[in-house]
């Protein structure tokens, strides 16, 4: 039944756990990964930056140093031409071969003389010695090569100095495309011819060919921009780093080239024209050529780390993070379940059935302590209950008693009107409005002989059955000292000292009690404490009786009460009351109060005296609703 | 005996008859050859896009294009009718023409020369005053012409070392000085990363040397024997310039494949910027209007006949009839 309960919670708990745990953390998990992120590419580039300048270096150098050493064959024979005097065909093959040997680089040498300088009889020689099925084999270059308009003869005899040449297809020569280092030979301080080494282009594709750098492609520029190594051999001797730029219409690939050719070395990002994705150039020199090894690396490659560090990063946050929203939804259930069992549990305590519990309650924290308290709470309601059950049957017997001692008590009081229907002498009327079951008021009249009447109202103190006792007692009491020819005084008096012995309870009871005779109207009373009644004259007129100053009966057993005469004329009215009347109050805690009473008893003096008491009742009962807090006892005798 | 001459006459006539019948039918079943002085280029786009294009075919002429490997010159070639046409410089043209050699020029496709010196501006040479004592490097043959008609003109007393056909040595720094084609090695300056304000011309134009170079050159016995393929040839030709310089992406494509068959260590952008070179070097002086194009204008022609003379490559100036067959301006 319990877990049928459907509550609808405008904010879950959950909710509240999830905004307040789960979006903080999802933000401070969001700012890692994002400075992360920032933080780990930029130091993974420069990391990267590091490695790839570090990586061309390497195969520049490697590259320089076979290279440099291809250059020294050249210039070893260079140097030993300078010293022989005269050598002979077979002595220069000679010389070459030995130098080729210690240096399997070299494609093919050649010793290329000025016209006449190696013979008088020769205007050009220039015999080339080569390798081939791992033997060297030697050739002349043909006159109609013209060797020394080839640019591996000019450029360094113009220069003075050693040059490689930009890559070329030696036709006639090698017939390879190839390049070449050649130097000059000095005789006695002048010119007389050239040493060349040649190398294959195609030794170095294939050896380039086996380099990678980070997923990318690498090239070698010559000194004037010319592709000596590219991945796409069409390329290669065709295209300059600057034709590419032209073609693809990329001024910034222009400007990298310029500062290759500078021999500068550099790493720089760049977007790819044709590729529209950004990439990476790093370039080195190869000093001894003049020549640039570079690399184009796409950036995604290089990212590829970083990326992939960050993916696993991310990948442990977003575990963490769902074992996080897991962990929250679970103690939330586990807070959740128990107090939505409470709430439900607690509807059905409010529809009234004491019968549950929460059960299994585990753990030690709030939760079940709640539990704990909510059950002791039940039982405590539960035995509350019960106690108020066996309390409103006590109750219910007692007030079944009072009401039982209530009829007692009225069946005490005079109540059958008219009182005495065959005297015409006089009209009497009262009533006793008990502010519990069992009042302490009182009033009674009897006739002490066939003239003389004796009336009594009494207020007293306390209510209920105690009250109503001692009421009983005094009223009993009264009829037993009113006697014929008793005087109110006397009467008084002697009911007192009775009612002093053994009031223990401290009781008392303040008293009118007047002795009338009604043939003449003429009464005498005596007044212990009680209010003082009033006299409503034919004409409406309202006095008060005279007060006497005696205290209330109960009180001092040996007290003097004294007493008084007055005389109703016909159509007076002698108007008893408890202060029950005076005193009613409103909501508003404002007193009834005499004149308000005055002024009733005045308006219907021209009534019966049972219709004014009962429009007095009916103004007290307007007036005070339903605060009324003390018996209410009114007795109207009127001289007719 | 008059009936046998006759008959001889009679015999004589009609061999000669059928030999000019079947000398027209061998016209067009010939394959003529056009030398061009050089490889593949866009040099020659013209003619390349003239028989790519089937100008020539239409005309009925089964032409082939041959490039020169530079070893013998395209004039020879004709000379020794291992070709029917060539292209050659209009100032070798005139040398040669002087010196009696039986060629005519039928047209004159490049108007302008494309020839110049370069200096870099860090060789401080601004002024052709400023090369003396300098390293020139200039090219042999009908390329030196101009050159020396210059350093004549100008008294220059430099350094004048050969030129191969790259331009590594002025890279290299091996000479101050260096000749050039505009169309040519000016733009491998730029293609080996030099820029154009690195750079100082001297255009040979710009000294009142401008020497018309390509032209259509034949013997005067295949100009005179058969005039009509003379003008069908030329005709041909410069459709195949229009075409050329109408479509050039389509015509690099073309120009490209040649290169690529001839292993040419050339590229796109390269024979591109020759093509535009060509295109100002076509139209220069005669507008864009392909009706005057391939025109000698006698005042070149005399301007180049009177430096040759004046540099002592010519005795006496040729006739401009004689030496031009094809249209004049």
């Amino acid at each position: 039944m319990i877990d049928d309960l459907k509550l609808e919670i405008k904010k879950p708990i959950l909710r509240k756990l999830i905004l307040s745990i789960g979006i903080p953390l999802l933000i401070v998990y969001l700012t890692v990964l994002v400075l992360n992120y920032i933080w780990g590419k930029n130091a993974a580039l420069e990391q990267t930056k590091k490695y790839l300048r570090e990586l061309t270096d390497h195969h520049a150098a490697v590259l320089d140093a076979e290279f440099s050493k291809i250059t020294m064959a050249p210039i070893a024979v260079s140097e030993a031409l300078e010293n022989l005097q005269k050598p002979t065909h077979e002595q220069l093959i000679s010389l070459v071969e030995k130098k080729m040997e210690f240096n399997p680089n070299i494609f093919g040498m050649a010793v290329a003389f000025e016209p006449y300088k190696f013979s008088s009889q020769k205007e050009f020689y220039s015999p080339y010695v080569y390798e081939e099925n791992e033997k060297f084999m030697s050739c002349e270059l043909s006159s109609s090569y013209n060797y020394l308009f080839k640019d591996w003869y000019l450029i360094p005899k113009l220069l003075n100095h050693s040059y490689w040449s930009e890559p070329y297809f030696d036709v006639g020569g090698g017939n390879i495309l190839m390049n070449t280092f050649s130097t000059p030979i000095y005789s006695k301080d002048k010119f007389i011819g050239i040493v060349t080494a040649d190398m294959s282009l195609e030794n170095l594709k294939a050896r380039m060919d086996s380099v990678q750098i980070m997923g990318g492609y690498t090239f070698i520029i010559s000194q004037h921009g010319t592709y000596i190594y590219h991945p796409n051999k069409k390329d290669i001797m065709r295209e300059t780093l600057f034709s590419k730029a032209q073609r693809v219409n990329y001024p910034p690939m222009r400007e990298f080239g310029r500062d290759m050719l500078k021999g500068n070395k550099a790493v720089i990002p760049f977007l790819d024209p044709i590729q529209g994705s950004k990439q990476w150039l790093v370039y080195t020199p190869i000093k001894s050529t003049g020549w640039t090894l570079a690399a184009i690396i796409p950036e995604k490659q290089i990212l590829a780390s970083v990326h992939s560090a960050i993916i696993r990063q991310s990948s442990v946050m977003l575990i963490g993070l769902l074992i996080i929203s897991l962990v929250i939804i679970w103690a939330s259930i586990g807070i959740t379940k128990p107090i939505r069992k409470l709430v439900g549990l607690a509807g059905i305590l409010a529809t009234g059935n004491l019968d549950v519990q929460m059960e299994n309650i585990k753990g030690e924290d709030e939760i079940h302590e709640l539990a704990v308290v909510f059950n002791k709470m039940v039982i405590d309601l539960k035995q509350h209950i019960k106690d108020l059950t066996t309390t409103t049957k006590a109750k219910q017997a007692v007030e079944s008693e009072l009401k039982i001692a209530r009829q007692i008590q009225e069946s005490l009081l005079p109540r059958i009107w008219p009182a005495f229907p065959d005297r015409e002498e006089f009209d009497l009327f009262a009533k006793n409005i008990p502010a519990k079951e069992v009042a302490g008021d009182f009033y009674d009249f009897f006739f002490l002989d066939d003239n003389t009447l004796a009336i009594i109202i009494a207020d007293v103190s306390g209510k209920g059955i105690a009250a109503g006792l001692f009421m009983a007692v005094t009223r009993t009491l009264m009829k037993t000292v009113c006697q014929k020819g008793v005087e109110p005084a006397d009467a008084v008096e002697k009911a007192n000292a009775i009612l002093c012995q053994d009031n223990d309870a401290c009781m008392f009871t303040t008293l009118f009690l007047a002795i009338y005779n009604v043939d003449s109207g003429k009464y005498s009373y005596a007044n212990a404490g009680h209010n003082l009644p009033i006299v409503l004259t034919k004409n409406g007129d309202c006095r008060f009786l005279p007060t006497l100053n005696n205290i209330a009966m109960g009180i001092d057993d040996v007290h003097h009460y004294n007493q008084s005469d007055s005389h109703l004329e016909v159509g007076d009215c002698l108007v008893l009351y408890t202060d029950g009347v005076t005193e009613a109050t409103d909501g508003s805690d404002n007193l009834y109060g005499e004149e308000r009473f005055c002024e009733k008893l005045k308006i219907n003096v021209s009534n019966p005296v049972e219709v004014i008491l009962n429009k007095i009742e009916v103004d007290l009962d307007k007036f005070q609703g339903e605060n009324q807090f003390d018996d209410i006892t009114m007795l109207f005798i009127r001289r007719n | 005996m008059k009936k046998f001459i006759f008959i001889l006459i009679y015999f004589i006539m009609s061999i000669c008859i059928i030999s000019s019948l079947l000398a027209e039918e061998e016209i067009s079943e010939q394959t003529i050859i056009l030398e061009v002085q050089w490889f593949p280029q866009s040099q020659f786009a013209g003619y390349i896009m003239a028989y790519e294009k089937g100008f020539y075919k239409n005309l009925g002429l089964n032409v082939q294009i041959s490039f020169s490997d530079g070893t013998d010159s395209p004039i020879n070639k004709i000379l020794n009718e291992e070709a029917k046409f060539c292209t050659a410089w209009l100032s070798q043209a005139i040398v040669l023409k002087t010196k009696g050699t039986p060629i005519v020029n039928i047209s004159q496709i490049l108007q302008k020369s494309s020839l110049l010196l370069v200096s870099k501006k860090t060789s401080n040479i601004f002024e052709p005053t400023d090369m003396n004592g300098k390293c020139i490097s200039t090219w042999g043959g009908d390329f030196s012409i101009q050159p020396n008609a210059f350093f004549n003109k100008f008294d220059i007393n430099a350094k004048i070392v050969p030129q191969s056909f790259t331009i590594d040595a002025f890279l290299a720094g091996a000479c101050d000085v260096c000749s050039a084609m505009y169309y040519n090695e000016y733009h491998k300056f730029i293609q080996a990363g030099i820029n154009e304000d690195e750079l100082v011309p001297f255009f040979y134009s710009d000294f009142d040397l401008n020497f018309p170079e390509d032209g259509i050159y034949c013997t005067e016995e295949t100009f005179n024997s058969n005039p009509e393929l003379c003008k069908k040839i030329v005709q041909a030709s410069i459709a195949g310039w229009e075409y050329a310089f109408t479509h050039p992406e389509e015509t690099l494509d073309f120009v490209m494949k040649y290169c690529d068959e001839f292993h040419m260590q050339t590229n796109w952008s390269h024979q591109k910027w020759m093509l535009e070179a060509i295109e100002t070097a076509v139209k220069y002086q005669v507008g864009d209007d392909p009706a005057n194009w391939g025109k000698l204008r006698k005042d070149d022609f005399l301007r180049v006949a009177y430096e040759l003379k004046e540099q002592g490559f010519i005795d006496e100036i040729p006739s401009f009839d004689n030496f031009s067959k094809g249209d004049k301006k």
